[in-house]
């Protein structure tokens, strides 16, 4: 998929997209995301995926230029609390069960640098 | 019985809450086998619950306000010592180390958490088929799907196996499948449930709120989970209100938008009918009704479809089979990509790439900020509108329940179910969707929505409606 920038009779920059030349990369979605797929899905998703994305792209239609882009709607701005420790044992041995592999009370995980 | 029928039948002492329970749980066992509501009952804590609120009644101390009142939680609250498994096989054994803010609040109310209802994987879906636990059946006709993703929720209170159960909406979650069972589902304004201990899907999005019969039931619901807890730093401090306004249901005064975006093409015909039928209702009853134009409206969903998809694919980062659920041997990344790969639906996955790909570098601008700017102008545009009208009334569901598997395989005709409920989670106002009557014997709704902690008027609205209709009143059959 292409991105072009093109300016209206108000002089205004609006974002278009090219539906022919839309192109997703599986695979390089799928190591971001680290997430296995197999041959069939990976395929389903080839197809799949690009209807969605020119579906979703109907936004491009919408003129945005006078609005302001939020992530939340509510009138809530920074919401503080007291940073308090609470002991709670039973939550406390419930994580800790919970671990699949541990090292007595240590969570053990695989190392993040191969020798 | 409704909500209210048991908690009076308890306090008057013609019921004791372990009798209540008891029957609850047998007929669970009895009927719910075809219909695979629930994925499993909490007998011995229920029990344990039960015997508390009777020991209580017998001290003679005054019962809280959902003493003895059956409910049932969706899969994805966190009920502590219990299984949580979000309609998920990476989640299949997981247990909760402490319990959602809106199960404990129920508790807390006297009510009996009886059991936990499929959902589709994550809440993602539309019709409860993406659980990997099977597919739950709609009472009404059980070759039909229940909707979702709350669709366990949905089909044991349709059912009559317990008065009010908990959904979550994220996107339409609580009122399609309502719509699509007969019965009232409420999504309440956005920061007024704690999200606390609710497995994430789109936190923007979602909101946690009941099933019930009546509109009443669903307020006295809704007024034990709502307010502000220090756990959800975006639920907001509350004024309760919500109940007093019922009791006396009317129309006069009401003044009732119906935006003509609302009858779209390839809606059902009978659906369209109905929902004019109860807009005459509205009328007759001596609301005022004004035409009005939301032109946003068509985008909703493709913004909800940029939106939550990213959000979900941030939110399910946490699961890759590192502190809970099952760990895949191999180096560290070999490690992520298999747990996730083999603990994941196909619907997630789905989502996940489409969000990934998203926030990716080179689209995150393109996509997700333009569906944030898109996102505060159709909010405007139900401002706007909300000057107007006290409240909003539509179809909930463009169609009534379709046959099992029949969309599981087109995405997009899947996504379309939502077309009217996703853009009240985008604007974050509330919206509660009531049976309006039958196409083809199977249930449809009518969501009525209101500006944002107007959830009180949106109730005497509805409490109207229901009051002059009473299709609520009627149960489907089942053995």
């Amino acid at each position: 998929m292409r991105f072009f920038v093109c300016y209206t009779f108000d002089f205004r920059p609006r974002l278009f997209y090219s539906i022919e030349t839309m192109d997703i990369d599986i695979a390089h979605v799928a190591k971001l995301a680290r997430l296995k797929l197999t041959e069939a899905e990976r395929k389903t998703l080839a197809e799949q995926l690009p209807n969605i994305v020119n579906y979703i792209a109907k936004l491009q239609e919408v003129d945005t230029n006078d609005v302001d882009a939020r992530a939340y709607l509510t009138d809530a701005v920074n919401v503080w609390r007291e940073d308090v420790a609470q002991e709670n044992e039973v939550q406390r041995l419930a994580i800790i069960s919970a671990f699949p592999k541990k090292a007595s009370e240590a969570l053990e995980v695989p190392g993040v640098f191969e020798k | 019985m409704t909500v209210r029928q048991i908690r009076d039948a308890v306090r008057d002492g013609k019921m004791t809450a372990v009798e209540i329970t008891e029957a609850t749980l047998a007929d669970i066992k009895k009927r719910d086998g075809e219909i695979h509501a629930f994925l499993e009952t909490f007998d011995e804590d229920a029990l344990a619950q039960a015997k508390k609120i009777d020991a209580l009644r017998a001290t003679g101390e005054s019962l809280p306000p959902l003493a003895g009142v059956p409910a049932a939680i969706k899969d994805n609250m966190l009920y502590a010592g219990h299984i949580s498994s979000a309609g998920s096989k990476m989640l299949a054994e997981y247990k909760g180390a402490y319990t959602a803010t809106v199960v404990q609040r129920l508790i807390d109310a006297g009510a009996i958490i009886i059991g936990r209802t499929n959902c589709d994987e994550f809440a993602m879906g539309s019709s409860t088929e993406t659980s990997a636990f099977g597919n739950t059946k709609n009472p009404w006709d059980k070759k039909k799907v229940p909707g979702g993703s709350s669709g366990g929720s949905a089909a044991a209170v349709a059912a009559g196996f317990v008065p009010a159960s908990l959904g979550s909406d994220t996107g339409g979650s609580i009122r399609q499948p309502a719509s699509l069972t007969g019965i009232v589902g409420l999504k309440p304004t956005y920061g007024r449930v704690s999200r606390y201990g609710i497995i994430a899907l789109a936190s923007s999005l979602d909101q946690v709120g009941p099933f019930a019969h009546t509109v009443e039931d669903a307020a006295m619901i809704l007024e034990a989970i709502e307010g502000r807890d220090e756990h959800d730093a975006t639920s907001v401090e509350l004024e309760n209100t919500t109940i007093g306004e019922i009791l006396t249901p009317n129309f006069e005064g009401l003044r009732v938008g119906v935006p003509k975006e609302y009858f779209i093409d390839g809606m059902d015909a009978d659906i369209t009918k109905l929902v004019k039928e109860a807009i005459a209702v509205f009328k007759s009853g001596g609301a005022e009704i004004v035409e009005i134009s939301l032109p946003l409206t068509s985008y909703a969903l493709p913004t909800y479809y940029i939106i939550q998809p990213a959000e979900a694919s941030s939110n399910l980062a946490r699961f890759d089979g590192m502190r809970y659920g099952t760990r895949a041997p191999g180096t560290l990344e070999e490690s992520y990509l298999d747990a996730r790969g083999d603990g994941f639906g196909v619907e997630v996955k789905r989502r996940i790439m489409l969000g990934t790909f998203i926030l990716s570098a080179g689209y995150f601008d393109a996509f997700y900020k333009k569906a944030l700017a898109v996102r505060t102008a159709l909010r405007k545009e139900f401002d706007d509108a909300f000057k107007r009208v006290d409240v909003i009334i539509g179809p909930t569901s463009p169609t009534v329940a379709w046959n099992l598997g029949e969309k599981f395989d087109d995405p997009l005709a899947m996504y379309l179910a939502d077309i009217f409920t996703t853009a009240g989670n985008i604007a974050g106002i509330p919206g509660i969707s009531i049976p309006c009557g039958f196409a083809n014997q199977l249930p449809v709704g009518l969501q009525i929505q209101a500006k944002p902690f107007a959830e009180a008027m949106m109730f005497r609205a509805a409490a109207a409606y229901e009051k002059q209709t009473g299709w609520s009143r009627f149960y489907p059959e089942t053995k």
